[in-house]
């Protein structure tokens, strides 16, 4: 039983994604594609579910040969993908239930009337024999974005898949999240369940996948099974130069004056009472576990989010909030955490996305834009970012994902920030272009102060010279750069150690006394 | 299109196949070039089917019909540009007359202070607009619309339900007879004309025969026509060549993240409203100009009009948003429809029928074929 693709192609204008890909998926394996941005990984999938009309190659499932020219077809021979955007795949405003069964209550023809009570208790069943704690009444929209790809994966072993595919599931996801996941996919296998998995981060792949496949540039260059994991051989395969994973030399003078100070900022249900400062050279951690109000706190920090109360002051002068323009021109700069719907214009080409934050910059008098000064910057920005392709003028649309938050990152270039902020400005970007931005952040901070907000805690510790923790909307530790460690990082992001150190009662361990469901899927129950 | 050049050796070996470049080709030629070519056709078929068709006379009546049209679709593609909509713009042109001639002659105001009266009525309708939208967060299309039979109301009021011209009764006054005049000055915008006189020889001589009513002087452009021009000119260079043109355009494609870059999102809609509201009211000053009076409903047809010019826009040069070379030349096209079809004796029904046919035909021509591009 295997799901096989032979000499898998797809060419676009201009260029070619993906180019005589052989690969075969056994039923309860798990296959890892890994390779870098713009690789074809995507390409690959999309044709796999049915996204493409048109592609060369052949695909055979238990040596039965298949067509899969729209996603119907893909999903009638059990395969199914859990995209990155799960968002795409739900309906925000309909319940758990409603998504969850939303083939059948489509398909109900000849039944005018639901039998609600039925088909919730039914999403119930299903939901809690995966583990899972959401309760079926609840609007999607709601939901937190791993909720939400926990119900994606249960809605396609509802619809009997037999080949799932991830791509790069973990992105914004913190550790115990990305714990639960795998222990839904370890129970996908043992059901006879074939997984491909894309995934940036080697680690992951390391403990999921049975074998590793590589593509560079649209080609197949290296498979092997897990067993020859090898980070440096990897990397080399991929990059096709060699790399280690380590993180860039941190900054070791003292820091310089407060750029950024933040004081008593609250906002209804996201942040209590938050207070901190932050010097130029130095780089700010924030750690957190999915949903502990980090992404609030740097929107509130950039005027994206109005607070209820306190206050931010950029070099000892109030910034008054509501207001991102204000806070650009103090020199304050926040990635967004989702790009396609925050921090890039999909339909514009590179370009006019890298002008966007400082158009005055590229305009002449009248305001004219002067496009050879635009193209220009442009350039550059490639050029410091490594984006593939280097053509200032493709759309970003058509950019694979890591490359759009390459764009994302780079159109903050053009004029020397005084406080960069990054909301999870890793997510989607392979091993090179992650060292990238890390190096960045330490090149930002010789002359201005950085916050780093991430889900991956190593990648905190890695970057950061001090880190806080934040679990439900509050600051519950700081921590110095000798002190950073994962284990204490995770009690206190997952509430395990108390704010004033000590440790919580064994009861009121979740994660440590009852490892099976993380907090989130248990807090709901309560809820 | 993306013509991506890459380090990677194996990427650039595409398109070699020179059928997939022909088709390329010819997609990117319909995809850009469609609309303009239609459009010819369709000038084409009418000089063949009626005598009348393409003579200068005629032209000049197109162009001349459609300059209150195209100043109205400029407005409307500003709205749209920024993600909006603005459905009062015909209402605006209708009051923006009435009140310019009202004032002139019930009121006996200098033609100055009409004209900047009736453009700030347009732009104070504008503003409320959009208070409507952004702070009250009605929908676009709602709160223009309550504004549209406001202002259409409104028009109607200034002389209680009659037009306004010359030598009209004061329905203000027991209907006394009006003193005030339509001033000179005022009315030249329209009627003033440059560039006539007697066609030369050899103009003539390369024209089609028939082209110029023989021997007849060729009347010249009106005023207005530059006017619009100049409207379009600045406008297009607005939009595609300024930087508050590309925050239009962001704002309109992406309202979120335009905002995380620093774009003051609201005072860009906030200006789309106003300079819509103002360009309604100059196109309702040139309807009066032309007409000499202000009479009721008298822009009311711009609104579908030029709703349907901006939306043939979007097909022209392969642009898929709303933009102004593309408005004016669904604007001069929907005028030419109409004139041509007149004059071919086909009655309005169907030729709205054909309106909405080619609509429809020309936007999912550009639509579906940019669709299987990307
Ligand atoms: N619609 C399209 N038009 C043109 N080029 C495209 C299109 N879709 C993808 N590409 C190109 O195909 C290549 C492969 O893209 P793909 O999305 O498969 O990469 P990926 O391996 O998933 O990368 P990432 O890790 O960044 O997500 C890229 O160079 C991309 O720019
Ligand atoms: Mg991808």
């Amino acid at each position: 039983m295997a799901l096989k693709a032979m000499g898998l192609g797809k060419r676009f204008p201009g260029v070619v994604a993906l180019k005589d890909v052989s690969l075969t998926v056994e039923a309860g394996q798990v296959m890892a594609l890994v390779g870098a941005n713009g690789a074809g990984k995507s390409t690959l999938i999309k044709i796999l579910t049915g996204y493409y009309e048109h592609y060369e190659g052949r695909i055979e499932i238990d040596g039965q040969a298949v067509t899969l020219r729209k996603p119907a077809d893909a999903s009638q021979h059990g395969i199914q993908a859990v995209y990155q955007e799960v968002d795409t795949v739900l309906v925000p405003t309909l319940t758990v239930t409603e998504n969850l069964l939303m083939n059948e209550t489509v398909q109900r023809k000849r039944r005018l009337l639901m039998n609600w009570g039925a088909l919730n208790q039914r999403a119930r069943n299903i939901l809690t024999e995966m583990h899972l704690n959401i309760p079926p009444r609840r609007r999607v929209e709601s939901l937190v974005l791993h909720e939400k790809q926990m119900l994606v994966i249960a809605r396609a072993v509802n619809q009997r898949v037999r080949y799932l595919i991830f791509d790069e599931p973990t992105t914004s996801l913190s550790l115990p999240e990305v714990d639960q996941l795998f222990r839904v996919i370890r129970r996908l296998t043992q059901q006879g369940v074939g997984i491909i998995y894309i995934s940036h981060r080697l680690a992951e792949v390391r403990e999921i996948a049975d074998d590793i496949t590589i593509l560079r540039g649209g080609e197949k260059v290296a498979e092997f099974p897990v067993g020859d994991f090898d980070v440096g051989r990897i990397s080399e395969a991929m990059l096709g130069t060699a790399m280690t994973e380590a993180y860039p030399p941190k900054r070791v003078e003292a820091p310089g004056d407060v750029m950024l100070e933040a004081k008593n900022l609250s906002r209804r249900r996201a942040l209590q009472d938050v207070s901190f400062s932050v010097r130029q050279g130095e780089i700010l951690g924030i750690a957190g576990l999915v949903g502990a109000g980090k992404t609030e706190l740097v929107r509130a920090l950039f005027g994206a989010d109005r607070v209820d109360s306190g206050s931010v002051l950029v070099r000892g002068k109030r910034l008054r909030g509501g207001s991102p323009g204000r806070a650009v021109r103090q020199g304050v700069y926040l990635v967004p955490e989702e790009r396609r719907s925050q921090g890039v214009l999909v339909e514009d080409p590179i370009r006019k996305n890298i002008a966007l934050p400082f158009l005055s910059a590229f305009s002449w008098v009248f305001g004219i834009m002067r496009r050879g000064q635009e193209v220009a910057r442009t350039q550059a920005v490639i050029q410091d970012v490594g984006l593939t392709p280097p053509n200032p003028h493709m759309l970003v649309q058509n950019l694979s994902g890591g490359n759009q938050q390459k764009v994302a990152i780079g159109k903050w270039f053009t004029r020397p920030p005084r406080v960069m902020i990054f909301d999870e400005a890793t997510q989607g970007i392979d091993v090179r272009a992650k060292q990238d931005v890390y190096r960045l952040a330490q090149r930002v901070c010789d002359h201005a102060a950085v916050i780093f907000s991430s889900s991956d805690i190593d990648e905190v510790i890695g970057v950061a010279n001090r880190v806080i923790v934040m679990k439900d909307g509050r600051i519950v530790a700081e921590l110095a750069a000798h002190e950073l460690d994962r284990n204490l990082i995770l009690e206190y992001a997952t509430g395990a150690r108390r704010a004033d150190g000590s440790l919580a009662p064994a009861s009121a361990l979740p994660l440590a006394s009852a490892p099976e469901i993380p907090p989130q899927f248990s807090a709901e129950g309560g809820a | 299109m993306a013509n991506a050049v890459s380090s990677e050796p194996s990427r650039q070996d595409v398109g070699n196949n020179s059928l997939e470049k022909l088709k390329n080709f010819v997609l990117d030629f319909i995809i850009n070039y469609g609309m303009i070519v239609a459009i010819l056709a369709t000038l084409v078929y009418f000089t063949t089917q009626t005598e009348s068709f393409f003579t200068a006379q005629n032209l000049l009546l197109i162009v001349r019909s459609s300059s209150w049209l195209i100043i109205v679709s400029i407005g409307i593609t500003l709205t749209v540009a920024v993600g909006g909509f603005d459905v009062s713009v015909g209402s605006v042109a209708s009051l923006a007359s009435m009140l310019s001639v009202a004032l002139m002659v019930i009121w006996e105001w200098p033609w100055q202070t009409a004209v900047l009266a009736a453009l700030a009525v347009g732009a104070a309708i504008g503003l409320v607009n959009s208070f409507l939208i952004i702070q009250l967060k009605i929908p676009d299309l709602l709160a223009t619309l309550g504004m549209l039979y406001f202002a259409d109301g409104l028009h109607r009021v200034i002389t209680q339900g009659e037009a306004a011209a010359n030598g009209m009764a004061n329905p203000w006054a027991d209907r006394t007879p009006t003193e005030g005049r339509i001033a000179e000055t005022f009315l030249e915008l329209g009627s003033g004309r440059f560039w006539g006189g007697t066609v030369p020889q050899w103009l003539i001589d390369v024209m089609p025969e028939n082209f110029f009513i023989r021997g007849s002087l060729f009347q010249g452009f009106p005023y207005a026509v530059v006017l619009v021009l100049v409207v379009a000119v600045v406008f297009h260079v607005f939009l595609q060549y300024t930087r508050w043109g590309r925050m239009f355009y962001a704002v309109g494609s992406n309202r979120e993240a335009a905002r995380l870059s620093g774009i003051p999102v609201n005072r860009v809609r906030l200006s789309a409203y106003v300079l819509s509201g103002i360009l309604a009211a100059i196109a309702g000053i040139v309807i009066a100009s032309f007409t000499g009076r202000g009479s009721i409903g008298a822009g009311a047809d711009t609104l579908l009009d030029g709703v349907a010019a901006t939306f043939f826009g979007f097909a022209v040069l392969g642009a898929r948003r709303p933009n102004v070379f593309g408005t004016v030349l669904g604007a001069l096209y929907v005028q030419a429809l109409l004139i041509g079809l007149t004059q071919m004796g086909i009655s309005d029904f169907y030729q709205d029928v054909i309106k909405g046919t080619v609509l429809l035909a020309s936007l999912s021509l550009s639509f579906y074929l940019f669709r299987g591009r990307s």
